[in-house]
């Protein structure tokens, strides 16, 4: 080998060397060349890794849309073809409301989301009339699943083909740069869709899995829309238990029930506490299912379930404790991992912890469990 | 403004014609110069023939390259991952704890099939992914 390199640069090196003549006029040309060319020789590198995420994006949401058809075929046995339903739903949108003047907003975003909810939930009812609640429930979560690929898979898609039609390097760069992140979200989406087709817990599920392991064999009522609470006693206290109505995948109206709950309690005044126990992004570096434990409101989503709890607690004046259950985001809607599984234990002995410890035998609590009740009864 | 799913597709994902041209001069370049290392080998002149060898066999990788890169982009589907999902369940009668795999319509605190030693009713108690086998990690 070092003797072929030695034999290359005496011929290189030789004087009056033809080749070498040819090869410096060569690399004169290929400087030259890359001086005029060279952004957009780095945005043809770039357009060609989108172009190759964006392939791999069209095969998940395919199989997105193909198993929410099957599903609906299959769960809901409708009469007819449920493929032009579906597609209509994949494209569907919400505009949300104006936020130049902010005030009342929260009321319009609620409205919407009602109207969003109460609408896709008759439009599954009638693409899959057999399917029970629980399955039309999981159907509703497989659809949206399929709704978020196709949403991303189009957003990639402008971006690409408006790179590729202008050529344009700073267009191209805004994809090129978020594409890790957007992958791991898609990634996540996928593999919800296994979750969501067989109606097992998610990550997001931890919250009500814990309230569910306090609530087990107590009678539970129906706080507000597909949302339950149980009244348990425990240590001299009462626990106020709050999740959403499983086992079919809901969020339920957590806001609402807590707005509800504290209210009818206005006049006796004996809830104490509400502790709120929901899955937390976790950063790099921090292990599955670890608990942290904080105040506030612990609840995501647009706002406007949070804006209600912060409401009514603020209206009463009582301290709000939060239990972060912590997760990476690939593990928000897929299968439930072991690791948070057992994270479950660790977060019920803080509820415990934190009820023997800041409240007084003969107060109530209200433990409200946030998240995703797919696969968890109570 | 509604885009057609026709006017939007992937098209540069097969071989343009820019890269077959440039595949084409490539590959003529590398055979003269393969052929000029061959002439050189039995000319006066040997050690230049190292060189038009290099050449060549440089300019024959790079077109198996592009090929490759090519085919890997049209061809190859990228996998769905798939997770297996255990159900647990426990006797509330005998405390006997079962695992097995997940199936359809299981939930959490959902009775489900006979206790294989007292005939009370099984209970879920949990459903999670199997645990993966760890990773040997790298030296």
């Amino acid at each position: 080998m070092i003797n072929v390199i030695l034999q290359v640069a005496q011929v290189l090196g030789g004087e009056n060397s033809d080749i070498g003549m040819i090869l410096q006029t060569l690399f004169s040309l290929s400087f030259i060349i890359y001086l005029f060319y060279a952004q957009r020789i780095q945005a043809m590198t770039m357009l060609r890794q989108v172009e190759v995420t964006l392939r791999k994006v069209k095969t998940i949401k395919d199989e997105g849309r193909r198993v929410a058809i099957e599903m609906v075929k299959e769960v809901g046995k409708p009469e007819r073809d449920p493929t032009p339903d579906v597609d209509r739903f994949l494209e569907q949108f919400v505009i949300s409301p104006v936020s130049m003047d902010p005030a009342g907003i929260m009321g319009k975003l609620d409205q919407l989301i009602n109207v969003s909810d109460y609408t896709n939930e008759a439009e599954v009812k009638a693409i899959a009339p057999q399917a029970t609640e629980t399955e039309a429930h999981n159907i509703e979560n497989l659809l949206g699943a399929a709704h978020a690929l196709n949403y991303y898979y189009k957003a990639i898609r402008h971006f690409y083909l408006l790179g590729k039609k202008t050529m344009n390097v700073y267009i191209i760069m805004q994809i090129h740069m978020i594409l890790p992140l957007i992958m791991k979200e898609i990634e996540a989406t996928s593999a919800a869709i296994q979750a969501f087709r067989n109606g097992m817990p998610i990550g997001d599920g931890v919250g009500p899995l814990v309230v569910s392991k306090l609530m087990r064999g107590h009678e539970s009522v129906d706080v507000a829309r597909e949302t339950v609470a149980a009244w348990v006693p425990y240590e001299g206290r009462t626990l106020i238990l709050l999740k959403a109505k499983g086992p079919g995948g809901s969020v339920g109206k957590p806001g609402d029930g807590v707005a509800k709950i504290l209210g009818d309690d206005k006049k006796e005044k004996k809830i104490k506490a509400v502790i709120m126990i929901d899955a937390a992004g976790k950063l790099e570096g921090e292990p599955v299912g670890e608990i942290a434990e904080g105040f506030g409101a612990a609840i995501g989503g647009v706002g406007v379930e949070k804006y209600k709890i912060e409401e009514a607690v603020k209206a009463r004046n009582i301290p709000m404790y939060a239990i972060a259950i912590k997760q990476d985001i690939s593990h928000v809607i897929a299968p439930l991992v072991e690791e948070l599984y057992k994270a479950t234990d660790t977060a019920l002995e803080s509820v415990k912890r934190i009820v023997t410890e800041r409240t007084q035998e003969g107060d109530y609590v209200l433990v409200a469990g946030i998240g995703n009740t797919m696969g968890i009864a109570q | 403004m509604l885009m057609t799913e026709q006017n939007t597709q992937i098209s540069s994902m097969s071989m343009s014609w820019t890269t077959l041209a440039v595949i084409v001069v490539i590959g003529i370049f590398s055979l003269f110069s393969l052929w000029m290392g061959f002439q050189a080998l039995s000319s006066d002149k040997p050690e230049q023939s190292t060189y038009y060898l290099l050449t060549g066999t440089v300019g024959f990788s790079a077109i198996g390259y592009m090929f490759f890169r090519t085919k890997a982009v049209t061809t190859r589907k990228p996998d769905i991952p798939k997770v297996d999902v255990v159900t647990i369940l426990e006797c509330p009668a005998c405390e006997l704890k079962r695992v097995r795999d997940f199936k359809r319509g299981d939930y959490i605190y959902k009775d489900d099939e006979p206790c294989t030693r007292c005939e009370a009713n099984m209970v879920i108690t949990g459903i999670h992914r199997r645990a993966e086998p760890e990773k040997k990690p790298k030296k």
